[in-house]
């Protein structure tokens, strides 16, 4: 029962007064009304809101955002519904986004280390002095060749501001690299599409039409290229239409939650996912499989391709192979997936190509439920892209530095100390560099040994446009705006670079003329105002700098999918690459398989509370950091839950908690990146563990020059201790501390 | 809520959510989103570990059979918000009540911490603030206005997002209209990237929640306890042939 909200409580008691009264004159029974002393949850009042739209920067995938602001204070991030590529969802990491913003240990305004560098003695340095002190030492270079810059989720147009800078002193262009980009094989994809198709631009997979769906090692529901419209596009093919549910199956050495949402999960031997799918498409062209006519040009892929050889090096039968064969040829529509387990291996490029050349076998390159390209940028200036380095090029720059030819190194977004292997050396490297700054929010374990932290805003703070790579299924350009004023004294990083310019003059000042990030921002955009394409129109420039922010970007009304042309690569007969491993298999029996972790992604995540206290949604820990291996590997080593054991590969050693994981294969030591952090502030520092860069080889793919980070073989030691993990699955069947 | 000049109330709403276990991909951005929208605190690794944790809704993972035949499947599990709710009567104080919409609500202030309505409840869905709540400065900034912050000693868990509900009604009524089937939206629903959330109102026939409670998936959690949840599942996995 309840009160109608006219009655006041003086008014209420007044009432029941009377009613007690009137009880003792009768005996009529009734009931009494319960009124709680506050208002109970569902009397409260919501406060008045204003929404903002922009861009989530938790991941390079773009998805569009609308934040719920309250006096001037984000409240909460929610996906914005018209965005075409998230339609209104988003992710963990993406829900999390306040916690960037509110972050207890950001740095509050430019800092300079006054200890020495590593000393951590951080004094607080007034900007104008900070921009004076980096542009001296920018005209003090001997060279301009000594002055690099390394990114890592740059902003675009921050990018491109850099680049242009750089451009305008003779330096050598930025260098971009970060460790999910490396886990996704970022560059490697890139670079199989410009072999196939003649174009750089990433493929995009129409999950919702297919019937069935292989997946080679990409984890597309977890943190993969673009998990939500993945996501999105995954239960529309689930569920989405009625009498069809579409068909996924997941080729990877371990169960990952991808795999867990699959139909099957076929445990490939590490490395030999190209075997698979070279058998597999051998069986469509010999069995002349499906309903695409005749297989006769395909013949030549697969001449060199014995089925039985590859279901031996790869693990899987021959009734499997021809099963899969079958099913993903009868299909309607189906797409074949290569993913970023492929890319981290030795013989990247050519998994990745065989898996690839399953769309063109069945025909499914452009047609829907198939593959088709990313739409670019819709004007020149929003093609710009920032690319993503190859980890060759990261290492030229690493020696270049080790010589000690940079004397000026610039950090944005990347924090190269965690996410690089150890073993590539750049600790020793930054010790060379005689200067160098971070534009670090927070102390990171590279921004440790910067003499100089010049803070950009977080990205709820900051200007920005975005061209979704890969794309939704019609050109977008997604703008970011700030949903709040800056929280401290920090400066946009794209605002620095244009001071540097102002101050250094000549060339440079004629190259970035502009006032403000914010006016450059404004010019670039205008080049999409009159575009007959866009869901909305504007008169004037102003109206469509207007209706851009409100809108969180722009896109076209209509679908417009880009259909790859085909280059001259897929005449050629596949390659049989065999994959090669770091360290004997004698002495390192196991692969190690280091993956994203859903929450806490390549580690940017560490330092969210919330996102530590999520729980892992396959081993259900939480904070913690640990070791999967599969039930009979542990049996074998006499080990069980909870047990540390040291890892070690030929290149370095951790320890961490086991869990005994049912979905491993036996030979394998899967262990999530993103723990381990020395610095990064009190949340990623609270968690006891190790980053598993240390064993990581620093080999790469021939190919691609890709990092191949899942090619190093380890061995396990347990240490006779064992160490807790808090996990929200009860171990002993009990439940959870009891309540009662 | 429409109220008569008796007093009574007429409601013509029994909110449930559906969870298409078809969908879900165990992806956590329905927990994330819960604790951001409804000011959940967070205990820490020691806390965490000795199951005091305080998520509103958790994701049950399921592994079944063995290496090389394993499988893995997914449940969230949040407040049934039953119509029987075993919570409810064991409640010394009244701070747990069953409220006209047919959810299980909690006044907080009135909570004692006895914790028999954490005992009672069959789904342990039910959270308990052993601590006071930390929210390092200048984390405070992100609580959610609209939701109080619990303090130590306090019975919490899953309300369907009751402000958010009732932030939807105002503004439709405001408007002079009645809010329309799936705009209100709890956050995980709002936020889950596979669509596998509905809410709805069951005792309209023609709501999306109604059509997929009468499907052939659908099942409740412990059924047999009599509880009738306002939970709703669909069943995963190859049932929809």
């Amino acid at each position: 029962m309840s009160m109608p909200k006219t009655i006041t409580r003086r008014e209420f008691l007044k009432i029941a007064a009377g009613a007690s009264i009137a009880t003792g004159f009768t005996s009529a029974v009734r009931s009494i009304v319960i009124e709680p002393f506050i208002y109970p949850p569902e009397e409260e009042l919501p406060g008045q809101a204003t929404w903002y739209a922009s861009t989530c920067r938790q991941c390079a995938a773009g998805c569009g955002i609308i934040v719920r602001t309250i006096d001037g204070r984000a409240k909460k991030i929610e996906g914005n519904p018209l965005h075409p590529l998230n339609r209104g969802k988003l992710c963990a990491r993406g829900q999390a986004g306040l916690q960037v913003l509110y972050n207890p240990d950001r740095l509050k305004n430019a800092v300079r280390q006054v200890g020495g560098r590593g000393s951590r003695q951080f004094e607080p340095f007034y900007w104008p002095d900070a921009l004076d002190l980096l542009s001296s030492k920018i005209a003090a270079l001997s060279s301009t060749e000594r002055f690099a810059f390394l990114g890592g989720l740059m902003p675009s147009h921050t990018y491109r501001l850099t680049s242009l800078l750089l451009e305008a002193l003779g330096a050598a262009p930025p260098v971009i690299y970060d460790l999910q980009s490396a886990l996704e094989g970022r560059s490697a994809v890139s670079q199989l599409s410009q072999a196939l198709f003649g174009a750089p631009d990433l493929p995009e997979y129409d999950l919702s039409q297919s019937d069935v769906v292989l997946s080679f090692g990409a984890n597309l529901l977890e943190t993969w290229m673009s998990p939500v419209a993945q996501s999105v596009a995954y239960g529309a093919m689930r569920q989405g239409s009625m009498g069809r549910r579409g068909l996924l199956v997941q080729f990877e050495p371990r169960l990952s939650s991808t795999a867990a949402s699959a139909d099957e999960w076929v445990p490939v031997q590490p490395g030999a996912e190209g075997f698979v799918a070279l058998a597999i498409g051998r069986i469509i062209v010999e069995e002349r499989l499906g309903h695409v006519g005749s297989h006769q040009s395909q013949a030549v892929l697969y001449q060199n391709v014995d089925v039985r050889d590859m279901s031996a090096a790869s693990d899987v039968p021959v009734d499997t192979l021809r099963h899969l064969a079958r099913v993903f040829a009868d299909a309607d529509r189906a797409v074949a997936i290569p993913g970023g387990y492929l890319s981290g291996q030795q013989n990247g490029f050519s998994s990745m190509l065989a898996v690839q050349a399953l769309n063109l076998v069945i025909a499914q390159v452009g047609r829907q439920g198939g593959m088709f390209l990313s739409n670019p940028g819709p004007t020149a200036a929003l093609r710009q892209n920032p690319p993503v380095n190859t980890f060759d090029e990261v290492m030229d720059l690493i020696r270049r530095m080790k010589a000690g030819e940079i004397d000026l190194l610039l950090l944005h977004s990347a924090n190269p100390l965690y996410e690089l292997p150890a073993a590539a050396g750049f600790f020793e490297a930054i010790a060379r560099v005689p200067f160098v700054v971070s534009f670090s929010p927070v102390v990171d374990e590279t921004a440790v040994w910067a003499d100089l932290i010049l803070p950009d805003h977080t990205y709820l703070e900051s200007w920005g446009y975005q061209v979704p790579s890969p794309g939704a299924d019609r050109p977008v350009v997604n703008s970011q705006q700030p949903v709040v004023s800056p929280l401290y004294d920090t400066l946009a990083t794209s605002d620095v670079l244009l001071g540097l310019a102002a101050r250094l003059g000549g060339k440079l000042a004629a190259a970035l003329s502009w006032r403000d990030e914010a006016s450059y921002l404004e010019e670039t955009v205008s080049e999409l105002h009159g575009s007959s394409l866009g869901a909305y129109s504007a008169r004037t420039p102003s109206g469509f700098w207007a209706l851009w922010r409100q809108y969180g970007g722009w896109w076209s009304e209509k679908q417009i999918r880009r259909e790859p042309e085909l280059t001259d690569i897929v005449q050629k007969p596949l390659l049989i690459a065999e994959p090669h491993f770091e360290g004997d298999p004698q002495d390192y029996p196991f692969h190690l398989y280091p993956y994203s972790s859903i929450t806490l992604s390549d580690g940017r995540g560490a330092n969210l509370p919330w996102l530590q206290e999520t729980p892992d949604p396959m081993t259900t820990v939480q904070w913690g950091m640990w070791v999967e291996i599969n039930p009979e590997t542990a049996e074998g080593l006499g080990i069980s839950d909870n047990d540390v054991v040291q890892v070690e590969s030929p290149h370095g050693s951790m320890e961490a908690s086991v869990v005994i994981y049912p979905g491993i294969r036996p030979d394998i030591v899967a262990i999530p990146v993103g723990q381990g952090h020395q610095d990064y502030g009190r949340f990623a520092q609270a968690v006891i563990g190790s980053n598993p860069m240390a064993l990581v080889a620093p080999v790469t793919d021939p190919d691609t020059g890709a990092l191949a980070w899942g090619a190093t073989r380890v061995r396990l030691k347990p240490i006779g201790k064992k160490q807790v993990l808090a996990r929200l699955e009860s171990l002993d069947g009990n439940g959870r501390e009891s309540l009662g | 809520m429409v109220m008569d000049a008796n007093l009574s109330v007429e409601t013509s709403r029994r909110w449930v959510l559906v969870v298409d276990l078809d969908r879900c991909t165990g992806c956590q951005a329905c927990v994330v989103a819960c604790h951001a929208e409804n000011n959940v605190p967070v205990v820490g690794e020691k806390q965490a570990g000795y199951g005091r944790w305080m998520h509103w809704i958790i994701i049950q993972r399921y592994w079944e059979g063995e290496y090389p035949n394993v499988k893995a499947r997914f449940m969230p599990v949040m407040c049934q918000q039953c119509t029987e709710a075993p919570c409810e009567p064991v409640c010394p104080v009244f701070a747990t009540y069953h409220n006209e919409e047919g959810l299980n609500a909690q006044i907080y202030n009135r909570c004692i911490g006895t914790r028999f309505c954490g005992s009672a409840c069959p789904y342990k869905v039910r959270t308990y603030n052993w601590y006071a709540p930390e929210f390092p400065e200048p984390l405070t900034e992100q609580l959610n206005p609209d939701v109080t912050v619990r303090t130590r000693g306090i019975m919490e868990k899953c309300t369907f997002c009751i402000q958010r509900i009732r932030r939807i009604e105002i503004d439709a009524h405001a408007a002079g209209r009645i809010p329309a089937d799936g705009e209100i939206q709890p956050a995980c629903v709002q936020t889950c990237p596979s669509n596998g959330l509905f809410f709805g109102n069951l005792d309209d026939p023609d709501s999306q929640v109604s059509q997929l409670a009468r499907g052939r998936r659908s099942f409740r959690l412990l059924p047999e306890l009599g509880t009738e949840p306002g939970v709703i599942y669909l069943k995963g996995g190859e049932t929809n042939v």
